[in-house]
């Protein structure tokens, strides 16, 4: 009876084992194959796999992509996720992030970690380029936004106009003033996306002369009533963000407009085309 | 002004970065993330509260227009620099996701 149950469990064990994987967070520029500790999602220990001169930073895992709906969880994975790319980042200067949650599976004969090696062997000539372009070089990120009450409250002050039009509404009965501040406030509305477009184009050619690669973001939701006109990328020699700062100073100087300067991070935007 | 990379705020610019950007493997060899929610959507929508968006509609147009303006620009410069043929078999393997 005993010997029935422990085949059984065998067997199941077999059918039910989940498949291997390697969950990969970078490649880095180093033939070293090393442990980093536990340093990875979950705490799971992370390791190097190496390809002739370069390598990938894994942790063993089931091939299961990770998920939850619980926003708190994927944020951790998410911080452990960059936390070990930034390690890789300190120790050896030079990495490319992968997106998170790639996880290499075992397939038939071949294990996870086979198949590393393989991918890593494929790529090796377009991996190494990419390495190249982004070596010595860090991600900065620059969101500039406006405060649209107060930008709109300097249209009204000195667009010809719609001073003019605002001239004209007393003496006008109700309803055709009303329908003449309709129109005051549709050429208010178009005065401020010409604005914003003229900032962004002068903001985004500044930038662009001081930075070696730039990508644009879409822009994010309002906040404190600020609404953001640019956000953008830029990949920078590492210690020359001085002259990015300077710029920025002189627009954050200018009435209404508000700069955020975040980073250094590993090339996160520009290791991938497009 | 210096970069600055502590405080909530921006975490949630990380968020992007790690959820959106990095190199995507194409193989065969890679978990499917097929049929599964894409985390990054649940959890981008958990943070920025869409409902924000709708009110600021003159924005998000505008902000469409700027997009185009920078394809076009891209789509200019592609006219004056034929891409090198090998360059592109290269990075096969390493592309940008696409239709989002």
């Amino acid at each position: 009876m005993q010997n029935r149950e422990t085949i059984e469990t065998i067997i199941n064990n077999m059918v039910m084992a989940p498949e291997e994987g390697r969950y990969v967070y970078c490649i880095a520029d180093s033939a070293q194959s090393v442990h980093l500790g536990k340093i990875g999602i979950e705490e799971n220990e992370v390791y190097t796999v190496p390809y002739k001169n370069i390598c990938a930073l894994v942790h063993k895992c089931n091939a299961e992509p990770y998920k939850s709906d619980d926003a708190e969880v994927v944020k951790s994975w998410v911080i452990a996720h960059d936390r070990v790319i930034q390690t890789a980042w300190e120790k050896w200067g030079n990495v490319l992030p992968i997106n998170f949650d790639t996880i290499i599976k075992e397939v038939s004969a071949s294990s996870a970690e086979q198949n590393l090696v393989a991918w890593l062997a494929g790529e090796y000539e377009g991996l190494r380029n990419v390495l190249q372009r982004v070596k010595n070089k860090v991600e900065f990120g620059v969101q500039i936004s406006w405060d649209p009450k107060g930008v709109a409250q300097q249209i009204m002050r000195t667009n010809k106009e719609i001073q003019k039009m605002e001239g004209e509404i007393a003496g006008k009965s109700k309803g055709l003033a009303y329908m003449h501040r309709q129109k005051i406030e549709g050429l208010l509305k178009q005065q401020m996306e010409t604005s914003a477009d003229a900032y962004f184009r002068d903001f985004f050619g500044r930038i662009k002369q001081l930075v070696d690669e730039i990508k644009i973001g879409k822009t994010k939701k309002p906040e404190n009533g600020l609404q953001m006109i640019l956000n953008v990328s830029c990949l920078v020699e590492r210690d020359k963000s001085q002259d990015l700062g300077q710029a920025l100073d002189s627009i954050n100087n200018i009435d209404n407009l508000s700069v955020r300067f975040i980073g250094p991070w590993p090339p996160y935007s520009f290791v991938s085309r497009g | 002004m210096e970069p600055t990379r502590n405080g909530h705020a921006t975490l949630v610019d990380l968020l992007d970065r790690v959820l959106d950007k990095g190199i995507i493997i194409y193989a065969d060899l890679i978990v499917s993330l097929a049929g599964i929610p894409l985390i990054g959507v649940n959890l981008r929508a958990a943070i920025a509260g869409m409902e924000t968006m709708l009110k600021y509609g003159m924005m998000t147009e505008w902000d469409d227009r700027v997009r185009t303006w920078e394809r076009q620009r891209i789509e200019a410069r592609k006219l004056l620099i034929k891409p090198d043929p090998q360059i592109e078999e290269q990075t096969v393997g390493i592309l940008p996701r696409t239709g989002k």
